[in-house]
């Protein structure tokens, strides 16, 4: 595959690519990677979003199985509290993911890896620049190996 | 096995100069369940979707990719496109390529590594998509105009006009709003009243409007075409129906304590009372808290008085519920309050008005019949000073960031009133930038200038300080840099507009959101100016922003529009993509059910087969056409019984599987 | 102790003859003298197996979900900490409080068989009892006084109600306890004190020893669900290999759906055979809801919505930054 081909091509073959999974909410955080992108703004392409109608709908388990699979570093984005397309989902999620951030960090998993904002659809730059500091804080935590299943190729 | 079809956009060169959109094809067709890749320089055109449907045709696709611009952008293109070929449209995923890939990133290669990964995502999420039918709802035929304002008014009349039954819930006892306390208007300085009154009247005698004053939401439940709302209609202790609105009971009574809050405050009103006299209805209410009769017992003047037997003090607030399949929110603004501005000594010196106070001074109806007169002494003031944006554009927590956009002309309004009936009087108005963007407006501020000689002078004011029987104001020529000291009579302060203090409240009943100043948030701010993120329900007027006269009305009729397309449509669509619940795993906890914005889910009681026995269970239920599908609910069952259509939990994870590939 | 079990006796048999229950759950004695077990009765000449006494810390509230499907009304002794699980019970909708009299227990605080083994007290153990803040305990050896605090199960070291919040007939004790109003949290400050390298080695060990038995699970009064998800393999979110990331994966979301409305009642670690610390996992959880949210209350109001399905505007945000971004 090109992943493999391409990593056989690189000379430095130790370089360290983190894998960001960023799970966005479709009426804030998703249109302001949108408009991130209109704008032409520039981040990292390590950072691969998944479209969620709220932030409301991440579930933990998806986070977990995002580590487990190999993501370094997982992002959830929603609309700012008060600003919810729901009304109140992101009221929910911001306690949910309180407490799972919480937990995650009390388990071992260092807290630079979840990260947690609220990016409205006008925040494009906001989108940017948290995509760009989580990469790089991922980047100097270095590969994520925990929770990581061994079954799992990446 | 799946026949799914992957079509990779070029986008002219917005994709194809960063991705490599053949690699991105090559890699596609290697992945499971894809029968066809291709790509094509605009799918979006006309022969690009020809392209996905001749495709779908022939090689019998059952599911299509589509890895292209935002799905915000042509998703429903695509999904229209599909649905012509055959395809149940829901079967469409789209690949953000563009937005979120080639625009973002500059390294070729990259670019076109995560490009694969996005597809493969959406090949793995496609894979598990179900053939999805949206239901089919009706729509009550009737409207609910929250606010008696201009912009309610104006609404109410357009959708009556068009067939529609409409009511109007207003908060206090009358209609009119903030405009019947205006005396003139801005550019054309006609008569506040004048234009206002006729409508006012117009409304309450339309067959097709019915008006609930002194009348607030209690609660709002249901969805677009099918809200019900309970609405408080508070005690007047008058009976509309009998009154003949003679004013004796008000001529009568004793209690004479209250301050008027039509008139600002500058006059007290009787505790019965009609806020007006152009009042609609013209019927009076008892203000409880300040009548005799409730407080002590004793008195009953007004229904000793009354010979239509209309006062009724045992009357009680009563409820109504009622349907509706559309709702347009105009509850207006309010000054802010001006405790925090010490230094213009607002509420200290009696001769430091508000905008809205010199409003109700200069109006023939007013106070003072018209006539300039300083509160303190009811004397002609020589000297007048206008300080603007009191609060407004102010960067510390004590004010508003915001504009609030009506200031500057009203202002200009104030001066030429004055100079017009009173050349003699001097006039300064304080300004940071005088800004009159509208139809006529410069030209007329310019008038102020020209004409009337106002004196504008560039600067903020530092301090308003009471000396004797002047007030003396210091403030700085921005322009020059000399500090001036004005010794003025009356100070008239352009106080910032702020949302309703209950807008917050009124919008969570609602299920809309506001924003940072507590005003309404309208669906898009350019394309979607009078919608909410709820579907049907409506903006107009200042509760979304500060507006002047025009603009609310404007709104009005827009939101009006609005409202008359939804109520003319005989069903509307639901959105599918909504919860559901496997009432064999749900385990009956009712969890979901405090979550839900929409009390869309409720519980029922099965009964099934279990060894020969009839077993009940208590599950939850998804009305399917109250939920908007968050999937908020999703997240809160632990056993997993509840899933989102269309953004299922298998979905979402084998698109985190997909990426981390 | 002889006076409880007179009592209940009392109140079994009465409530059994007289058919306000057809079922009673209570205790009765193991095979050793430190152990008590669960018992189910429904004749009247087994209502004289009943006992109360240090080893009575089973949580039987759970049982109710089960006998209720073959019994209309039950009788059940309940503690303090059972007590609130069965309030999460009723609030699950899991048993319907109208089916049971609760005959409510003061407890004062139960002796942990694994303290006294340590000791090596448990062998030739003939007779042990209650002296207020006494323990008395007589072996092979002879009779011996020890401090009854340094034998209580953990959790009845920091118990809030030793009394039950809930009941049909408080069986009254001159025994009362008094509830311990501050919780320090020490267990869980000493691995938050831990870097995250220490901590992920701590839980690792911890997880890996997991045999998933999910005997903490199928104690726990609060994890009631029909079928729950990790025996739903059809669901796809975690399967049942012996892999680090599974067990791992099973213990964070066990404690994540019982965040808010865990009772802390120590029965998963009690029963679990590897000894893996879950109890500070869901004090983890209370401990953050504590700080957060204010007081932590499940399993005190049966109609009150716990902390996750509930909100309020000014809640704490750990996540905001900034509006606007650079």
């Amino acid at each position: 595959m090109l992943l493999e081909s391409k990593e056989n091509l690189t000379i430095d073959k130790e370089e360290f690519k983190p894998l960001i999974v960023a799970f966005c909410c479709n009426w804030c955080s998703y249109a302001g990677a949108d408009l991130a992108g209109t704008s032409r703004l520039n981040y990292p392409a390590n950072i691969r979003i998944i479209k969620v109608p709220c932030s409301c709908r991440v579930n933990p388990n998806f986070v977990l199985r995002a580590f487990q699979n190999g993501a370094d570093g997982v992002v959830i984005a929603g609309c700012h509290p008060g600003d919810c397309h729901y009304s109140t989902g992101n009221y929910f999620a911001r306690r949910r993911l309180t407490l799972f951030t919480s937990l995650l960090n009390y388990i071992g998993i260092e807290s630079e890896r979840l990260k947690v904002d609220w990016i409205s659809a006008a925040e494009a730059n906001k989108f940017a620049t948290v995509m760009n500091d989580v990469l790089e804080k991922v980047h100097k935590l270095g590969p994520n190996r925990k929770l990581r299943d061994v079954r799992w190729k990446r | 096995m799946a026949r799914i079809g992957v079509f990779v956009c070029w986008c002219g060169s917005n994709i194809a100069a960063t991705v490599d959109v053949k690699e991105v094809a090559k890699e596609a067709a290697k992945m499971s369940g894809v029968v066809l890749s291709t790509d094509y320089q605009y799918m979006c055109s006309e022969i690009g979707q020809n392209l996905l449907r001749n495709a779908i045709k022939k090689e019998k696709l059952d599911r299509v990719v589509v890895a292209a611009c935002s799905p915000r952008m042509h998703e429903v293109t695509f999904r229209k496109a599909a649905e012509l070929a055959g395809l149940n449209p829901y079967l469409v995923e789209i690949a953000n390529i563009r937005e979120h890939c080639s625009w973002v990133h500059k390294n070729k290669d990259e670019a076109t590594e995560k490009a694969i990964a996005l597809v493969r995502a959406a090949v793995a999420k496609v894979t598990l998509n179900q053939e999805l039918i949206p239901g089919e709802i009706g729509i009550e035929k009737r409207a609910l105009v929250i606010g008696g304002g201009i912009a309610g008014i104006q609404t109410a009349l357009d959708i009556a006009d068009a067939g529609y039954m409409v009511d109007v819930i207003e908060k206090t006892p009358s209609i009119g709003g903030k405009m019947a306390q205006i005396d003139k208007t801005f550019p054309t300085l006609d008569c506040s009243a004048c234009i206002l009154t006729p409508k006012m009247v117009d409304a309450s005698m339309h067959p097709n409007i019915n008006l609930h004053t002194y009348s607030e939401v209690e609660k709002v439940s249901g969805y677009v075409g099918n809200f019900e709302v309970t609405i408080n209609k508070k005690a007047r202790s008058v009976i509309i129906e009998k009154c003949s609105g003679c004013g004796v009971c008000i001529e009568k009574c004793p209690s004479r304590k209250t301050k008027s809050e039509f008139e600002e405050g500058l006059v007290n009103r009787k505790a019965i009372y009609t806020p007006f006299p152009q009042a609609v209805p013209n019927v009076p209410v008892i203000d409880r808290e300040a009548c005799i009769k409730f407080k002590t017992g004793k008195c009953g003047i007004c229904k000793k008085v009354c010979t239509a037997e209309a006062i009724d003090f045992e009357q009680e607030d009563t409820k109504i519920i009622q349907k509706y399949g559309a709702i347009v929110v105009s509850t207006g603004y309010d000054l802010i309050d001006l405790a925090k501005f010490g230094e213009y000594a607002y509420g200290e010196d009696p001769d430091v008005i508000t905008s809205l106070e010199f409003e109700r001074i200069t109006n023939a109806a007013g106070p003072t019949a018209g006539k300039l007169l300083r509160p303190s002494n009811n004397e002609k003031p020589e000297k007048v000073v206008f300080i603007q944006c009191v609060g407004s554009r102010d960067k510390t927590c004590r004010g508003k960031t915001y504009c609030s956009k009506i200031c500057c002309m009203y202002t200009a309004k104030h001066a030429m009133l004055i100079k017009e009936k009173y050349p003699d009087i001097e006039v300064h108005v304080f300004y940071i930038d005088v800004r009159t963007p509208g139809k006529n407006f410069d030209e007329f501020q310019r008038r102020a200038v020209e004409e009337y000689g106002v004196n504008y002078i560039k600067g903020m004011v530092g301090k308003v300080f009471p000396d004797g029987d002047k007030l003396r104001v210091y403030g700085v020529d921005a322009l020059s840099g000399d500090t001036i000291e004005i010794d003025a009579d009356l100070v008239v302060l352009a106080a910032a507009t702020k949302a309703k203090e209950d807008a917050e409240e009124l919008g969570r009943k609602l299920s809309i959101s506001t924003d940072t100043n507590n005003f309404f948030t309208e669906a898009h701010p350019k394309l979607r100016p009078v919608e909410t993120h709820s579907a049907g329900i409506y903006l107009a007027g200042a509760c979304q922003g500060p507006k002047d006269i025009p603009e609310t009305v404007a709104q009005a009729s827009a939101a009006a529009s609005k409202a008359i397309i939804l109520l003319s449509k005989s069903k509307l669509i639901n959105n599918p993509c909504v919860a559901k619940v496997d009432e064999t795993i749900c385990c009956g906890c009712l969890e979901c059910t405090n979550i839900c914005p929409y009390e869309a889910i409720a519980s029922t009681i099965i009964e099934y087969r279990d060894h020969g026995k009839m077993i009940k269970k208590l599950v939850s239920e998804v009305n399917e056409a109250l939920c908007q599908g968050c999937g908020g609910c999703t997240v809160t069952c632990r056993p997993g019984a509840i899933d989102l259509k269309g953004f299922s939990n298998k979905q979402i994870l084998a698109e985190v599987d997909a990426l981390c590939f | 102790m002889e006076e409880m079990i007179s009592k209940m006796k009392k109140i079994a048999y009465e409530d059994l003859s007289t058919k306000k229950v057809d079922r009673v759950i209570g205790f009765g004695k193991g095979d050793f003298i430190y152990e008590a077990n669960p018992i189910f009765i429904s004749n009247l000449e087994e209502v004289d197996l009943l006992v109360w006494d240090l080893f009575c810390v089973n949580n039987l509230s759970k049982y109710l979900i089960n006998e209720l499907k073959n019994y209309q009304k039950i009788g059940i002794f309940l503690k303090g900490c059972d007590s609130l699980g069965f309030n999460q019970l009723v609030k699950d909708n899991k048993v319907d409080p109208d089916n049971v009299i609760v005959y409510g227990v003061p407890c004062e605080g139960m002796i942990d068989p694994n303290k006294l083994s340590k000791k090596n007290l448990l062998k030739d153990l003939r007779y042990l009892r209650r002296v207020d803040e006494k323990l008395i305990i007589v072996t092979k050896q002879g009779e011996k006084e020890l401090i009854a605090k340094d034998y209580e199960y953990d959790k009845c070291l920091k118990c809030k109600h030793p009394n039950p919040v809930v009941y049909s007939e408080l069986l009254e004790s001159n025994t009362l306890r008094n509830s311990i109003l501050t919780d320090d949290f020490e267990e869980v400050d000493r691995i938050e004190d831990m870097n995250s390298e220490e901590r992920y080695e701590y839980w690792s060990e911890q997880f890996s020893k997991c045999i998933r038995c999910y005997a903490c699970r199928n104690i726990c009064p609060v994890c009631s669900c029909d079928k729950c998800i990790f025996d739903n393999l059809d669901i796809g979110v975690s399967g049942k290999a012996k892999v680090d990331s599974e067990d791992q994966f099973f213990h964070i979301v066990r404690a994540y759906h019982v965040a808010g409305r865990c009772v802390d009642c120590g029965e998963c670690s009690r029963v679990c055979p590897e000894s893996i610390a879950i109890d500070k996992l869901n004090r983890k959880i209370i401990k953050d809801i504590t700080e957060i949210y204010g007081e932590y209350d499940a399993g005190l109001n049966p109609s009150k919505s716990s902390v996750l399905v509930n909100y309020k505007l000014e809640d704490f945000d750990p996540f905001e930054t900034s509006k606007g971004g650079k």
